[in-house]
């Protein structure tokens, strides 16, 4: 069953256009990662789910119940970390999750919940004095109240160390072995790569890619890199490759490196092409194509 | 229904602030000393019936400030904080949001306004003074239903704009125009219709009508009309306290409603 359906929404302001027509369908049970550069528009899609912002064009629903029309069912089984909140300054931590366990009619334990995203010790503190990364610890203890059998996270891990991103997929796993989908947004692909079980990779407003990370392996024609050191660089160079069929991206990591993602079969002429520019090429290795190589490929970050 | 939800909420953070407490304070202190120097002030018979003419005009300057003081950064300062995305990644729907911040801080100006009556009836009635209970209760119930008026002009500010600026322009603008303007306006209007012979003595009815129909007005017709028995309401019916009652209904509805159309069809991010 589809737990989040979105049928070709879009978004437009004045005349820029925010969401270009996305249809995107979330199942149940999964870790489903919404990827893409800052500005793509991924808060934007994230809003209208929870009907901040009315969508220009199309529908939206969670569970079945139309998100703008049925907006409070909706959230009624949504836990939330929205995009460009406020803590309540003048409220603990504590009454913070008492608030969001008020409003849910749950019967959670305040201390329990804010013991789980580690900040037990600040329940008492009021929340206007937490840093950065407290207060995202606490909007997330205040999603994770009532049980919720989906989870919305935009940008969970902004203003966390490496150690508290970590200790939050942790905590996403923990959820979706309990049974709940988990549907969060990054632009920080390590992320995404450790715990997704499907991505969508958003560009512009557009949905330009919706697949496994095997999937989106397999679509890149083996998703081959090629890691090539010239003896001498100069740009002339990377046009000369990208003209080479076959050839999806080429970068150059810096002065020394040129690193080309490509089919297999076009592993040989992409050598081939170098030798007839006359460059030298030192060395060379292949690599698997990670997620942010993939990326880079979607959104035409390296052209 | 989890409006209950955001008004306890919202009580918790504002109950405490010095702002708030000056306000409520002020009402208080308004409403005991008028009660204090009515029965020195006024002609015999002193009674808390005829007491309801003598504070309404006290009222009707005094409670408009405090409603839209408490109401006008309502709404408006959890949207431009981001606080309000918290409020509304919850269950709660926008008119949850509303009745809930409504509820909290027109309750709190109806405890005060109770307490400061009944302490206003206490300081009327001894020594020398006479209680008239039903028209004193269904005085009590107007003035709570002026204050929740205003609180929700106060709020439906607080709706219909982005920014807390806004919103204290838009307050203040209210406030200067019913309180400080209109009877300046009216007199105006006298002026110059008499300069130009439209009138003699005093505004024609229907313009009278036209200068009637700020909520502070009704709030005095209605009171002078069905509650204190010392006065009464004359003129043609469209002057009665019984129209009064509408304007007065009109009021307590009308600008949230409108308010909250807006709020609910804006994007809030």
């Amino acid at each position: 069953m589809a737990v989040i359906d979105a049928d070709d929404v879009s978004k437009r302001y004045g005349s820029v256009v925010a969401l270009d027509r996305v249809d995107l369908t979330v199942e149940s049970g999964e870790i489903f990662g919404f990827l893409g550069p800052n500005g793509a528009g991924k808060s934007t899609f994230i809003n209208t789910l929870l009907d901040f912002v009315k969508p220009s064009q199309g529908t939206l629903s969670v569970f079945g119940n139309d998100c703008q029309r049925q907006g409070v069912r909706a959230r009624s089984r949504i836990g939330v970390l929205p995009e460009g909140y406020a803590v309540f300054d003048r409220l603990t931590g504590r009454q913070h999750v008492e608030y969001a366990i008020d409003a849910k009619d749950a019967a959670d334990d305040p201390v329990t919940v804010l013991d789980r995203v580690g900040i037990r010790e600040a329940a008492d503190r009021k929340a206007g004095g937490y840093s950065k990364g407290m207060a995202q610890r606490l909007v997330l203890g205040m999603a994770l109240v009532g049980e919720p059998d989906l989870l919305i996270l935009d940008e969970p891990t902004t203003g966390l160390d490496p150690n508290g991103a970590a200790e939050i997929r942790e905590i996403l796993r923990e959820e979706r072995e309990r049974g709940a989908t988990v549907f969060f947004s990054s632009h920080i692909l390590e992320q995404v790569e450790a715990v997704c079980d499907r991505v969508a990779i958003l560009q512009d407003g557009e949905l330009v890619a919706v697949d496994t990370i095997a999937g989106l392996r397999e679509s890149l024609g083996g998703g081959t890199k090629l890691v090539i050191t010239p003896d001498e660089f100069d740009a002339g160079t990377l046009t000369a490759i990208r003209g080479v069929e076959g050839v999806e991206t080429a970068v150059a990591v810096d002065e020394t490196t040129i690193e080309v993602t490509c089919t297999n079969d076009a592993k040989m002429d992409v050598l081939v092409e170098l030798n007839e520019a006359g460059v030298d090429v030192v060395n060379f290795r292949t690599e698997e194509a990670s997620l942010e190589d993939m990326f880079v490929e979607y959104t035409g970050g390296g052209r | 229904m989890t409006w209950r939800a955001v008004a306890r909420h919202d009580r918790r953070q504002t109950r405490g602030v010095r702002s708030v407490r000056l306000l409520l304070g002020l009402l208080a202190f308004v409403i005991l000393a008028a009660a204090y120097v009515y029965p020195i002030d006024a002609d015999d018979p002193v009674t808390t019936a005829r007491f309801t003419g003598y504070v309404v005009g006290w009222l009707t300057t005094v409670v408009p400030v405090v409603g839209v003081m408490l109401g006008y950064d309502a709404v408006v300062s959890d949207r431009v904080s981001g606080a309000m995305r918290l409020t509304l990644s919850l269950p709660n729907g926008r008119r949850d949001l509303v009745l809930g911040k409504l509820a909290s801080r027109a309750g709190l100006l109806t405890a005060v306004t109770l307490v400061a009556l009944l302490g206003a009836g206490f300081l009327v009635v001894y020594p020398f003074g006479r209680l008239e209970l039903p028209r004193s209760l269904a005085f009590v119930a107007v003035t709570v239903l002026f204050a929740v008026l205003w609180t929700g002009i106060g709020v439906a500010v607080s709706m219909a704009v982005a920014t807390k600026q806004r919103a204290l322009t838009a307050g203040f603008g209210i406030l200067g125009l019913f309180i400080l303007l209109w009877g300046q306006l009216a007199d105006l209007v006298a002026i110059g219709l008499e300069a130009i012979g439209l009138a003699d003595g005093g505004l024609p009815g229907p313009v009278r009508f036209l200068f009637s129909l700020t909520p502070g007005t009704a709030f005095e017709r209605i009171t002078r009309g069905f509650l204190d028995p010392a006065s009464s309401v004359g003129g043609p019916w469209y002057l009665s306290e019984w129209v009064a009652l509408a304007v007065f209904a009109c009021w307590l509805v009308a600008p949230l409603g409108l308010a909250f159309r807006r709020f609910a069809g804006s994007d809030l991010a």
